[in-house]
């Protein structure tokens, strides 16, 4: 797999706005564009339950483990690219 | 951006709340009748969630255990186990929690929140790991951030995803600990722990199952979700409270490792805290007593369940998965959710108000548990109430 930071980004905003979209169909973030820059809490205003739910299907995706301390960190979708690279280099 | 700003969350929170009616966190029961009926603002009102699954709180023979107590031994014991010694009351009780488990070693701890906090920081550290429910309870979630283990999540209840886990572990997968509930709080569901045991035994990891809302409800003897899927011998650590079924406070440990002995020179929430008053030890034992010798206590509870799940369904309310003490009405909407609960609290019957994050699904609830205490004639009016806000 092709592990850059635009790769995984670019995966990570589509799985995103797949999970939104069936699990969060009235969420004004649906209306957004997710991209690398896009602030999961700031811009989406997504919750901590949002953020812990899409994580799940992120490391199923990925095949990885990310640990629930390693979300403190993350705030862009840039920021979890960085996370899964390192997860799947591990 | 100062030290309080960030209160500011809070208080919009708080308003929300208010501006919908009750604020559900402020309920004041100005007097309680029994296990099932308090006044609330000058209106009788059936609690229809306490959690008070056997009914236990008004039951003569505790509240006199517990006077006796009270007039023997005072009021508190001031301290904690460690500093203060213990009163015989507190291995008396561990004792019979051993027995009733059928496991050698039991720990008692102040509430339930101490017990997993205090058993999870015990046994985990930096370099273990922990494969978590992701629908777990709080106080589960704390312990195990305490604790500085690797926390991963698994989806609820979903075997797949916790196998996937456990294979990606890979050699780590024998340091970690699996960590669920038997019944969960917000919509009743049991955890598969019969197959979970099949998969933490081809892994080589150990078990936690948290049986809080379980004790008393299921099982053959009342030990939990573990006892009724067979599985009772093979859980590693069994954590529960006495603030529901045993109807006092406090929350314990029990398991078949001898480590757990050791946890009471090791767990700061064991150590640092003042141990359970005298009063508290008596009820809960005889509350245990009243478990272990009046299996009707459960089939009336049960009863009770089938009485309700099968009420609300038929009203055509969206329903948690299985039948259950605990009944969860969905709700569309957090403000549909808010503004029903106060329609309820209203007409006289009061349940849990659940909302996101704290929840399932990020869904709202209207949340029932229901009582061996209740009569037939308080379920049929809950019913009653539920169907008046569809109208």
């Amino acid at each position: 797999m092709n592990n850059s930071t635009e790769t995984v980004g670019a995966k990570l905003a589509e799985i995103l706005t797949e999970y939104l979209k069936n699990n969060w169909v009235n969420s004004p973030s649906n209306k957004r564009t997710i991209s690398a820059v896009t602030n999961m809490v700031a811009d989406l205003q997504l919750d901590s339950f949002q953020v812990m739910e899409f994580m799940l299907e992120v490391e199923d995706h990925f095949d990885v483990a990310i640990d629930l301390e390693s979300l403190s960190n993350i705030q862009t979708i840039k920021d979890l690219a960085g996370v899964v690279i390192a997860a799947q280099q591990e | 951006m100062t030290l309080l700003d960030k209160f500011s969350v809070a208080e919009q929170l708080k308003s929300g709340l208010a501006n919908v009616g009750k604020d559900p966190t402020s309920v004041v029961f100005d007097a309680i009748n029994s296990a099932t009926e308090a006044v609330v603002e000058g209106r009788t009102t059936i609690l229809a969630g306490t959690n008070n699954y056997l009914g236990l709180t008004f039951d003569p023979d505790c509240i006199n255990a517990g006077v006796t107590a009270l007039q023997s031994q005072g009021t508190g014991t001031t301290g904690s186990r460690m500093a203060n010694g213990s009163y015989a009351a507190h291995g008396q009780l561990e004792a019979e929690l051993a027995d009733f488990f059928q496991c050698p070693n039991a720990m008692v701890f102040s509430t339930g929140y101490a017990a997993n906090l205090g058993v999870l920081t015990a046994l985990l550290g930096k370099g273990d790991v922990v494969l978590l429910d992701s629908d777990a309870h709080a106080s589960l979630y704390d312990g195990c951030r305490m604790s500085g283990a690797d926390i991963y999540r698994f989806k609820h209840n979903d075997l797949q995803s916790l196998e996937r886990r456990l294979t990606r572990l890979q050699d780590r997968a024998s340091h970690c600990l699996i960590v669920v509930e038997g019944m969960y709080s917000v919509l009743g569901d049991c955890a598969p722990l019969a197959e979970i045991v099949k998969l933490k035994e081809r892994f080589g990891a150990k078990l936690l199952v948290d049986e809080a809302h379980s004790l008393g409800v299921y099982g053959e003897r009342g030990c939990g979700v573990a006892e009724a899927q067979g599985v009772l011998d093979k859980v590693d650590f069994i954590v529960g409270t006495f603030s529901k079924s045993l109807g006092a406070m406090g929350g314990f440990c029990a398991s078949k490792h001898d480590v757990l002995g050791l946890f009471r020179y090791v767990s700061r929430p064991f150590m640092f805290t003042a141990s359970p008053s005298p009063a508290v030890m008596a009820t809960t034992r005889e509350a245990l007593h009243q478990l272990r010798t009046r299996p009707e206590l459960k089939e009336a509870l049960w009863s009770n369940a089938r009485q309700l799940y099968s009420g609300l369904q038929d009203l055509g309310f969206e329903l948690g998965p299985e039948i259950s003490p605990v009944v969860a009405v969905r709700c569309k909407e957090r403000e549909t959710a808010l503004s029903k609960w106060n329609q309820l609290l209203e007409a006289g019957v009061y349940v849990n108000m659940m909302l996101p994050p704290a929840t399932p699904g990020g869904a709202s609830f209207l949340r029932c548990s229901i009582s061996a205490a209740h009569t037939s004639e308080q379920i049929e009016t809950i019913i009653h109430k539920f169907m008046e806000l569809r109208q």
